[in-house]
């Protein structure tokens, strides 16, 4: 079962470079990650064009409705199948791991469908990025057929997915602080504790710890962002890269090389980055919700 | 725009940015290799001494590595910035 499971990714991550062997093009991963109209939708100065991310988000959103409904809400019985488990282990996770490390008590009920759901979505769209799709946009001819080409995307590899979901989190974040604390205690929670009153003596050192405080909340929106765009951009170039070396250098010599070491690379994403860097945006996204929500000081 | 494989350097601008986004993944993989593994040696010795501890620790050193191993993230795309900008 795991060397077939082996030898099926192995056969996976070779199909879409087929059709790239067999065009006279020079291979280049970056282009795999460029973005093309497929059908333009242009309101005024709005730019809302399906594209590869859109398609992809499209389909990852639709997979975590599906999940969400066949393994949580339908048949549930007190006698849990295998098929309720897996429904319940993921509540679980989101439950333990990553709502109550980082959200109040008060604040649970409230914030919790919305890691929860960042959580499963983000595992989603991550996961389906390393699953050949024909989603790829390009086309080739096989026996006279014109075929999509399979391709690895995710859409997560794309800042502009992942800095509107750090957008949200991190508005979220500054209207929830507001929200519990009004608008000065909030503001005012910024600035560490056992500090000297506000007096003339004392107001340049504390201006700029304060604004060096601000700009570590801005900080978080980049890196909450950067991170998971990082991540799942280099994991896919370090695959498309070490495939392409065959057809970079033009021979097939180095196929028992390369291929193993993309397998390798491979599983390595899809066991552990996809399902820690799900984790670790809902973890991070409760722990500065609920760190707006009850300041230390 | 950007191939990792064949960098061809053909005046010294272009080396230049060669070495900076070489120098941003390296350097970057440095610091990040060095706090992994105090992330993970630490881990060791807690779950030696109270192995009780597993699952509470667990949570947390999986935060500890992500947010290390985002630091080579950065460095890339520094060096990206810099390849593709400049």
């Amino acid at each position: 079962m795991k060397r077939a499971l082996a030898l099926a990714t192995t056969l996976a991550l070779i199909a879409p470079q087929v059709a790239l062997a067999a065009e006279d093009e020079e291979f280049d991963p970056s282009r795999e990650f460029e973005q093309h109209d497929w059908i333009p939708i242009h309101i005024g100065p709005l730019d809302l064009s399906i594209t590869k991310a859109v398609a992809y988000l499209m389909l990852g959103s639709l997979i975590t409705m599906a999940l969400g409904i066949v393994l949580m809400r339908w048949k549930t019985s007190v006698d849990p199948d295998r098929r309720q488990s897996a429904g319940e282990l993921i509540y679980d996770i989101a439950q333990t791991q990553v709502a109550e490390q980082g959200l109040p008590h008060k604040a649970i009920g409230r914030w919790f469908p919305y890691v929860a759901t960042l959580l499963l979505f983000i595992f989603v769209v991550n996961l389906i990025g390393f699953i050949p799709l024909p989603l790829s946009g390009e086309t080739f001819t096989l026996f006279g057929l014109e075929l999509p080409t399979l391709g690895i995307y995710a859409a997560t590899s794309s800042l502009a997915v992942t800095l509107s979901l750090a957008l949200m989190s991190w508005i979220f974040t500054h209207v929830e602080g507001i929200r519990y604390n009004g608008f000065r205690g909030y503001f005012g929670s910024f600035m560490p504790s056992g500090m000297p009153p506000f007096t003339f003596k004392w107001a340049i050192p504390l201006s700029l710890l304060y604004a060096l405080e601000l700009l570590g909340q801005v900080m978080r929106l980049v890196s909450l962002s950067v991170r998971l765009y990082a991540n799942m951009l280099a994991g896919h170039m370090l695959i498309l890269t070490f495939i392409g070396l065959m057809f970079v250098l033009e021979t097939v010599v180095l196929a028992p090389l390369v291929i193993p070491a993309a397998t390798a690379f491979y599983l390595f994403e899809v066991i552990i980055v996809v399902g820690i860097q799900a984790y670790i945006f809902a973890a991070l996204s409760a722990i500065y919700i609920g760190s707006a929500i009850e300041p230390e000081h | 725009m950007f191939d990792p494989v064949l960098a061809q350097a053909d005046t010294a601008v272009d080396a230049g940015k060669a070495v900076a986004l070489a120098l941003g993944i390296g350097l970057g993989s440095v610091g990040a290799g060095i706090g992994i593994g105090y992330i993970f040696g630490s881990m060791i010795q807690s779950v030696a001494r109270q192995p009780e501890l597993r699952g509470e620790l667990q949570g947390i050193m999986w935060l500890g590595f992500a947010l290390c191993e985002a630091v080579v993230f950065y460095g890339l795309i520094g060096g990206l910035l810099a390849f593709v900008l400049v």
